[in-house]
């Protein structure tokens, strides 16, 4: 559910505001403010209360072609990242070098999508910024940049969402002359609604002239490409400790489902802005600058996708044959998606897949969502959450059945 | 009716020579299509070809009318013509398409336009030729009548293959061998002795050998689109006409032969029905 139609709970503790589930993102999470006389945050604590995602164990002992098909389902708003990662996981633990035609193709697909996705997210984050005279045109411009660049998905990766034609190997195909040349017409007839659909955002952003330093978080950058990924990360700087040991509230730790990713001991800042920053020279932090970075950085995707579609040689394959039984070896597959950087690894041996694991652009983020609300009135809060354009629907929900009567004993999962 | 709903029946045949030469009969399908692809009302079609020329049917996507006249010709095994759909409308980039198809595989395109199931592709489908199709058989069957049946080395000696005057033909060097039809019986699959249509109901024009003289086909032309793609390409001269009424055996046979297998494979239906069996749903 894109936009939380359900009753939020605002409880007023005291000292403290909580908003539960936060609203117009993806996914279920809570926001915890400690908050002084004055209702400036103190604290903040953020958290997923989406539990259980469950596919890295599905796809244990299956062959690895198992693997994309179905962590591409981790997610629906950003299943493109999530099938490129798995697939270059995959690629990489039987090792695979896929033909160029196949890179190419991957790369328009992901630069493509990462515009939708930053498009709908101009659509959640609409009612903050966008006045009400201009609503409409914003609206309509969300559908016009959307329809083109999902169109470039389904063309190359056989469907908008869920992919079907992102495969271990490349691509289940590569296009025809005159696929490319109609993919290339119509990006190009997108390029001035694209610049007006960016102008648009970012002058309502300044329009509505939120604090500059809201926001403000001075955490490591994590991103590992411009704009697509590599098939390499840095195990040794990585760990993980489960919320427990990171919220200082142990009702919050108990209550927390995501574990919290650490690189160097430390909680990152991911996304858009950490990209733009550590790539492509850009200045500013916090709340505007991430909306700000976020809509650049669409035109960057822009012409990532135009100068993989020229680069095209729709004569060549983009498929490698491959020995499915693996390396043994573990297999990396990161991506940088639209909220940032997108981690699987899986493991293959003997034909079946013996681990696989994913961390998700925004569990990197939540550690650091809490603490950026500090410092500002608890009113601020939600604009700083969604600023980040958080993803928590990266789980099955669950229910809990008595395996007697098969009466159901927990749904509450299942019904937020 | 026996013939579902049309709005004109007529003898027709190509008039374009190198159609004539490869076409099975009256080459309808191969002038439709390229009548289609040369004004632009469908950018490709998704059609049975044999790219290795051993009678297995391949679905092939043709853009041109040189590939719709490489594919021409019947196939008399099964085509999984619907498998190819999503690749033209994803790889190959086609918006408008033209599909060639057997009454079965109609029946599941009108489906999947009515539901909304497949996803941006049942939307791009501009035009339906349905092939009257009696029943078709496994690539086994086919080795069978011309091994076991005929006596040729291989299936492949042969340079074309019909159904008609009551005989499977098999051309070999010039010469036609012809197996009885009810030596075929058993040899087709399970499924085309359930079905109750002949003629393509469903489809936007239909067309096929049976009411015809020798080198024309029958056609019925049956939704708007269907007729208005049929009258332009007679009007531009690649279709020439002959009013049913006026040919030889005549739309009575065509009619005849629907009717034999609705009756037929109606009582296999019950047959199949009393035993519990499932059946797909008729419309």
């Amino acid at each position: 559910m894109l936009v939380s139609n359900f009753l939020i709970e605002v409880t007023y503790l005291k000292d403290r505001v909580v908003i539960s589930p936060t609203s117009r993102q993806e996914g279920h999470a809570e926001l915890v403010m400690e908050v002084d006389d004055e209702g400036i945050v103190t604290k903040g604590m953020y958290f997923s209360i989406t539990p259980v995602r469950g596919l890295e164990k599905m796809v244990l002992s299956k062959a690895p072609e198992t693997a994309p098909v179905l962590c591409q389902r981790i997610c629906g708003v950003c299943p493109i990242p999530h099938t490129l990662a798995s697939a270059e996981a995959i690629d990489q633990a039987l090792g695979i070098d896929i033909p160029k035609n196949a890179k190419l193709l991957r790369r328009a697909t992901l630069a493509a999508h990462n515009i939708n996705s930053a498009a709908i997210h101009h659509f959640l984050i609409a009612t903050d910024f966008v006045p009400a005279d201009l609503f409409a045109t914003a609206v309509d411009s969300v559908s016009e940049v959307r329809k083109t660049v999902q169109y470039v998905v389904d063309m190359i990766a056989g469907e908008g969402i869920h992919p079907s034609d992102v495969r271990v190997g490349g691509m289940a195909r590569n296009i025809t002359p005159f696929a490319k040349e109609r993919l290339i017409e119509r990006m190009t007839a997108l390029r001035p609604k694209l610049e007006a659909h960016i102008e648009l955002i970012k002058n309502c952003v300044v329009e509505k002239g939120l604090p500059d330093d809201l926001g403000v978080v001075n955490q490591p950058l994590l991103a590992v490409d411009p704009l697509y990924g590599v098939n390499d990360f840095d195990m040794d700087a990585f760990s993980e400790v489960l919320p427990e040991a990171w919220y200082d509230d142990p009702e919050v730790g108990k209550r927390g489902c995501s574990v919290i990713p650490l690189i160097n001991g430390e909680n990152v800042e991911t996304g858009p802005r950490a990209r733009m920053e550590k790539y492509q020279g850009f200045k500013g932090k916090g709340v505007n600058a991430q909306h700000v970075a976020r809509a650049d950085e669409m035109l960057k995707n822009y012409d990532a996708c135009l100068a993989a579609l020229d680069e095209l040689d729709t004569s060549g394959s983009a498929r490698a044959d491959y020995d499915p039984r693996g390396t043994g070896e573990l297999g990396f597959g990161i991506i940088e998606g639209p909220r940032g950087t997108n981690a699987h690894m899986a493991q293959v041996k003997d034909g079946k897949i013996q681990f696989y694991s994913a961390i998700v652009p925004t569990t990197w983020n939540i550690p650091t969502m809490g603490p950026a609300t500090e410092g500002f009135h608890h009113e601020f809060g939600p604009h700083v959450i969604r600023a980040y354009d958080p993803c928590l629907s990266c789980a099955t929900h669950v229910m809990v059945v008595d395996d007697e009567d098969k009466s159901i004993l927990k749904n509450e999962m299942v019904r937020i | 009716m026996v013939l579902g709903t049309y709005k004109e029946a007529i003898s027709a045949r190509s008039t374009d020579s190198k159609i004539l030469d490869v076409s099975q009969d009256g080459g309808i399908v191969s002038a439709l299509l390229c009548y289609a692809l040369d004004e632009g009302i469908i950018e490709g079609a998704v059609v049975a070809g044999t790219p290795d020329e051993d009678w297995r049917p391949i679905p092939t996507v043709v853009t041109s009318s040189d590939e719709v006249i490489a594919a021409a010709g019947t196939k008399y095994s099964m085509s999984p013509t619907l498998a190819a759909l999503k690749e033209a409308t994803r790889q190959y980039g086609l918006e408008k398409l033209g599909v060639v198809a057997t009454p079965c595989q109609v029946q599941g395109l009108r489906k999947a336009q009515a539901y909304p199931f497949s996803r941006f592709v049942a939307d791009k489908i501009k035009l339906i030729v349905g092939i009257y199709c009696m029943e078709n058989f496994p690539m086994a069957s086919l080795d069978t009548f011309a091994t076991a049946k005929l006596g040729f080395d291989s299936l492949t000696d042969a340079t074309k293959m019909d159904i008609g005057k009551g005989k499977f033909w098999l051309t070999k060097d010039g010469e036609d061998t012809g197996l009885a039809i009810k030596e075929t019986h058993g040899y087709e699959q399970a499924g085309c002795n359930i079905c109750m249509d002949y003629v393509a109901e469903w489809a936007d024009v239909s067309t096929g050998s049976v009411g015809s003289p020798d080198g024309w086909s029958t056609v019925l032309t049956r939704t708007d689109d269907g007729e208005t793609v049929f009258k332009a390409a007679v009007d531009a001269g690649l279709i020439e006409t002959k009013p049913m009424d006026e040919v030889k055996p005549g739309l009575g046979l065509l009619e005849k032969l629907a009717k034999g297998k609705k009756d037929k494979n109606g009582k296999e239906r019950e047959k199949r029905a009393q035993m519990g069996l499932p059946l797909p749903v008729e419309y």
